[in-house]
C-alpha cells in the first residue's frame, strides 16, 4: 500500500544536512584513529566516560527498545493490531544496534581487538562489561535474524524464507545457550537454558496458524536479551558507589535503566512513526499510535515509582540521597529538569484522560526521549565526582562525531524504508 | 591473606625528596611530564590548597607514583606534609573473585589481574580499552593515554618486574629501593601491619592511630601512616570509602544473572501458551458463530 507514497526525497535541505554532518564526523573519525582520542574528545582520566557513553551508549541503546516492547506486545501478549508497526521498531532496534558497534569502535581505546570478549580463555563473567557486550553481540544476531524477512521477502526468495523459519530456533537454541555458558561459566545453567529452550521448542511443534506466524523463541530471546542488556547498563554503574552523586547512584540501577528503557520503547515508535510518516510523506498511523500511547501514563508512573525507591534505597544505604533533591546546587537542578522533562510533562500532554491529538503524541514523546538522554548524561557526566580542578564537557568535536553516526544511521534508515518491505501491513508473513 | 608482598608508606618520615618519583621513571621507563607550575592564573591559592603544591599536580600516564606537598595545619601552626600517591594494589586475596579490586572485577577481559604475589598488573595484549577500570577505582589510579592511537592503560606495577625477578637486590620496588629516610617499606602485608603497630607504640602520640589500608575496599597492599592530627583526606586519599570490596556491589547482580535467564525465558513461555490458547479459542467461536450463521 505504501510502496508509491514512500518517494524519493533526499534532495531537500535536511538531506544536504545529514550528508554534511556524516562527512564531518567521519574526517574527525579519522583524526580520532591517527591522532588518539584526546585529538578530538575532553575526555580525560577524571571522566574517563562522557558524552559518547551518555548519548551513543546508555541512551542509544534505550531507544532501540522499541524493538524488544513492541515485539513482545505482539508476538508473545499478541496484541495483532499493532503488527504494522513491527518492522520499523525492529529495524530502529537494528540501525540503533549497529551505530552502537561502530560509535564503541571511536569510544573504545582498542576497539578493533573487542572480540577479545568472546575468547574463552579472557572470559571474565564477574564484569558487568562482559555481560553487556556479550548482549550486544547476541541481540545484534537476534536483530539481524527478526529482519531478515523483510530482505528475503524483497527479492522473492521464498526457499530461503522457509529455511530462515525453520534453522531460526536452532540458532536462538545455540545462541541462549552459549551466552548462558559464557555468563556463568556453569554448565548446569547451560543445560538448564538449553532444556528449557528445546522443550518449549518442542510443544511449538505442529502448531500454526495466524497467531504463530513467527519463530516465537527469536523473539522471546531478543525480549530476554534487550531486559539483560538494558539493566546491565545500569549495572555498570553499581561499582562507584564513591563517585556517582547519591542522586543518581542507587542499589537499584539496573531497575532504573530497564524501566526506563521499557518506557522510552513505544515512546520512540510513536515519534518515529509520526516523524517518517511527514518525512516519506506517508499516512500516519495515528489511531495506531495513539492506542500505543495509551501505555505510556503507566510506564511513566511504573518508572516514577522505581527512580523514586531507588533514591530510598540509596538513602537507607547512604543517608543524605533524599535531602540530595534539593540540596546539592546545580546537581539538585539537573535532578528536575530530568523529572520534569522526561516524567511530568510527558504526563501532562499524555494523561489517561487527554485528547490524543498529533500535537500532544509528538512533543510528549520527544519530552520522554530528551528526558531520557538528561537521565543518562547526568549519570555519566554530571553526577560523576572528581576533584576540584578536574573537570569535563564535551567537546565539539565529541558531538560533532556522535552526529555523524546518527546522521549516517538516518540515511541508511531511509535507504532500506524506501527499498525494502518495511512499512507494510503485512509483517513476517513467512512460510 | 597477609603474606602477599605489600608496601607500608610511612608520611611522617618523608622528607619531600622525589627520589622515589625519579627512581620510578626511571626503572619503567617513563616520559617526563610537560608541567606548569601554576594550575590557573585565576584562583590559584584555591587551588593549592585543594590539590597540593607539588607538580604534577596529579598522576598520568607517565607519572605513577607523586608525592603531593600539603599545607596543613597543625597546633595553631601551619606544617609540610608529604604523602605518596600511587596503586593501592587492592585485595589481600587473589583467588577468592569476591575480593578482587574494583578495577579487576570490572575488566571484561582480565587485562587486569590480581596476582598472588600481591600487586595488581595490567595485560596489554587483553586490554581492549574500554577504561571501566579508571571508572570503578575508587582511588582513580589507572591512566590512559589519550593521545596515542592504540593506547594503553598505564598504572603503577609495585614493581613486578623486579619484585618477581628473583635477585637478591631487588626484592623492593625502584621506590622503596630509593627512599633515603624508609618511609617506604616493601615486606609481606602482615609484617608489615605488625610494623606499623609497633612505630605507634615506641611513638606515643606521634601518629594517627589509623592505618589507611588496612581495611579500605577489603583491605590494601599499600598502608599508609599519617602524623598525629593529620587526616587522611589531607593528603588527598579518598576517605569514607566502604570496607568490603567493592566487588559486592556488583556481584549479587551478575550471580543473580542465571536466574533472571531463567525465569525470564519461562515467564515468557508461560504467558505465550496462555495468551495462544485463549486467542485461538475466541477465533474458533467466532468462526463457529460466523459458519452458523453463513448456514442459517
Amino acid at each position: 500500500m505504501a510502496e508509491n507514497s514512500i518517494t524519493t526525497e533526499n534532495k531537500n535541505a535536511g538531506g544536504w544536512i545529514l550528508y554534511l554532518l556524516a562527512v564531518i564526523g567521519i574526517v574527525l573519525m579519522i583524526k580520532r584513529f591517527i591522532f588518539g582520542i584526546g585529538s578530538v574528545a575532553n575526555l580525560n582520566d577524571a571522566y574517563p566516560w562522557g558524552f559518547w557513553i551518555g548519548l551513543d551508549i546508555l541512551t542509544g541503546v534505550a531507544l532501540a527498545a522499541g524493538g524488544f516492547t513492541l515485539t513482545a506486545a505482539i508476538y508473545i501478549w499478541g496484541n495483532q493490531k499493532y503488527h504494522s508497526l513491527a518492522r520499523p521498531a525492529i529495524l530502529t532496534a537494528l540501525l540503533g544496534y549497529v551505530l552502537f558497534v561502530a560509535a564503541l569502535v571511536v569510544d573504545l581505546g582498542r576497539g578493533p581487538v573487542m572480540w577479545h570478549m568472546f575468547l574463552p580463555w579472557m572470559w571474565q563473567h564477574d564484569s558487568v562489561m562482559f555481560e553487556v557486550g556479550w548482549c550486544v553481540a547476541t541481540y545484534l544476531t537476534i536483530l539481524v535474524f527478526e529482519f531478515l524477512p523483510s530482505i528475503l521477502e524483497k527479492f522473492q526468495l521464498t526457499e530461503l524464507l522457509k529455511l530462515w523459519r525453520s534453522v531460526t530456533p536452532l540458532i536462538v537454541i545455540v545462541l541462549l545457550t552459549l551466552f548462558t555458558y559464557a555468563m556463568t561459566t556453569s554448565f548446569g545453567w547451560a543445560i538448564a537454558v538449553f532444556a528449557i529452550t528445546v522443550v518449549f521448542e518442542l510443544t511449538q511443534l505442529g502448531k500454526t496458524g495466524k497467531s504463530r506466524n513467527v519463530p516465537v523463541l527469536l523473539i522471546m530471546a531478543g525480549v530476554l536479551l534487550s531486559c539483560l542488556h538494558q539493566s546491565s547498563l545500569g549495572s555498570l554503574y553499581l561499582i562507584v558507589p564513591h563517585k556517582l552523586h547519591s542522586l543518581w547512584y542507587t542499589p537499584m540501577q539496573p531497575f532504573v535503566f530497564l524501566a526506563s528503557a521499557i518506557m522510552i520503547g513505544p515512546a520512540m515508535v510513536i515519534f518515529e512513526g509520526l516523524v517518517s510518516a511527514r518525512i516519506f510523506r506517508r499516512k500516519s498511523e495515528l489511531e495506531l499510535l495513539s492506542g500505543l500511547s495509551k501505555v505510556l501514563p503507566t510506564l511513566l508512573g511504573i518508572y516514577l515509582l522505581v527512580r523514586i525507591a531507588g533514591i530510598i534505597a540509596q538513602e537507607v544505604a547512604q543517608p543524605g540521597a533524599i535531602a540530595a533533591v534539593f540540596t546539592s546546587g546545580t546537581k539538585s537542578l539537573m535532578f528536575w529538569v530530568e523529572l520534569a522533562v522526561g516524567v511530568i510533562i510527558p504526563l501532562i500532554l499524555l494523561g489517561p484522560k487527554v485528547v490524543r491529538t498529533e500535537t500532544n503524541l509528538f512533543w510528549g514523546s520527544l519530552c520522554m526521549i530528551v528526558g531520557l538522554f538528561i537521565h543518562r548524561f547526568n549519570v555519566s557526566v554530571t553526577g560523576i565526582h572528581a576533584r576540584g580542578w578536574q573537570t569535563y564537557s564535551p567537546a565539539w568535536s565529541e558531538i560533532l562525531i556522535s552526529a555523524g553516526i546518527i546522521s549516517i544511521g538516518l540515511l541508511v534508515f531511509g535507504y532500506i524504508v524506501r527499498n525494502f518491505p518495511v512499512y507494510e501491513k503485512s509483517a513476517l508473513k513467512a512460510g | 591473606m597477609n603474606d602477599m608482598t605489600a608496601m607500608l608508606l610511612d608520611s611522617t618520615r618523608c622528607i619531600g625528596c622525589r627520589s622515589c618519583q625519579v627512581a620510578c621513571k626511571q626503572w619503567n621507563g617513563l616520559e617526563a611530564e610537560e608541567t606548569s607550575f601554576l594550575p590557573s592564573q585565576k584562583g590559584t591559592a584555591r587551588a593549592f590548597v585543594d590539590q597540593g603544591y607539588q607538580n604534577p599536580r596529579d598522576l598520568s600516564d607517565k607519572t605513577w607514583t607523586l608525592i603531593t606537598f600539603n599545607e596543613i595545619e597543625r597546633n595553631g601552626k601551619l606544617n609540610w606534609v608529604f604523602s605518596k600517591l600511587q596503586c593501592m594494589h587492592c585485595g589481600t586475596d587473589a583467588r577468592d573473585r569476591n575480593k578482587w579490586p574494583a578495577c579487576v572485577v570490572s575488566c571484561p577481559v582480565r587485562a587486569l589481574e590480581k596476582t598472588e604475589k600481591g600487586p595488581v598488573i595490567w595485560h596489554e595484549d587483553r586490554c581492549i580499552g574500554c577504561r571501566y577500570c579508571m571508572l570503578a577505582c575508587p582511588f582513580q589510579i589507572p591512566k590512559f593515554e589519550w593521545n596515542k592511537p592504540w593506547p594503553r592503560i598505564r598504572k603503577c606495577t609495585m614493581c613486578f618486574d623486579r619484585i618477581t625477578h628473583g635477585e637478591a637486590a631487588m626484592t623492593e620496588p625502584a621506590c622503596s629501593k630509593a627512599c633515603p629516610t624508609d618511609a617506604i617499606v616493601t615486606g609481606e602485608r602482615g609484617k608489615l601491619l605488625a610494623e606499623a603497630r609497633q612505630r605507634m607504640k615506641d611513638n606515643p602520640g606521634k601518629y594517627n592511630s589509623y592505618i589507611y589500608g588496612e581495611n579500605e575496599v577489603g583491605g590494601t597492599c599499600v598502608l599508609v601512616l599519617a602524623a598525629n592530627g593529620v587526616s587522611f583526606d589531607k593528603l588527598r586519599y579518598p576517605v569514607g570509602l566502604p570496607t568490603k570490596p567493592l566487588a559486592n556491589q556488583t556481584s549479587w547482580a551478575m550471580k543473580g544473572l542465571p536466574y533472571a535467564i531463567v525465569a525470564l525465558l519461562a515467564g515468557m513461555a508461560g504467558v505465550y501458551t496462555v495468551r495462544r490458547n485463549k486467542i485461538e479459542s475466541q477465533q474458533n467461536s467466532t468462526k463457529k458463530e460466523s459458519e452458523v450463521g453463513t448456514n442459517g
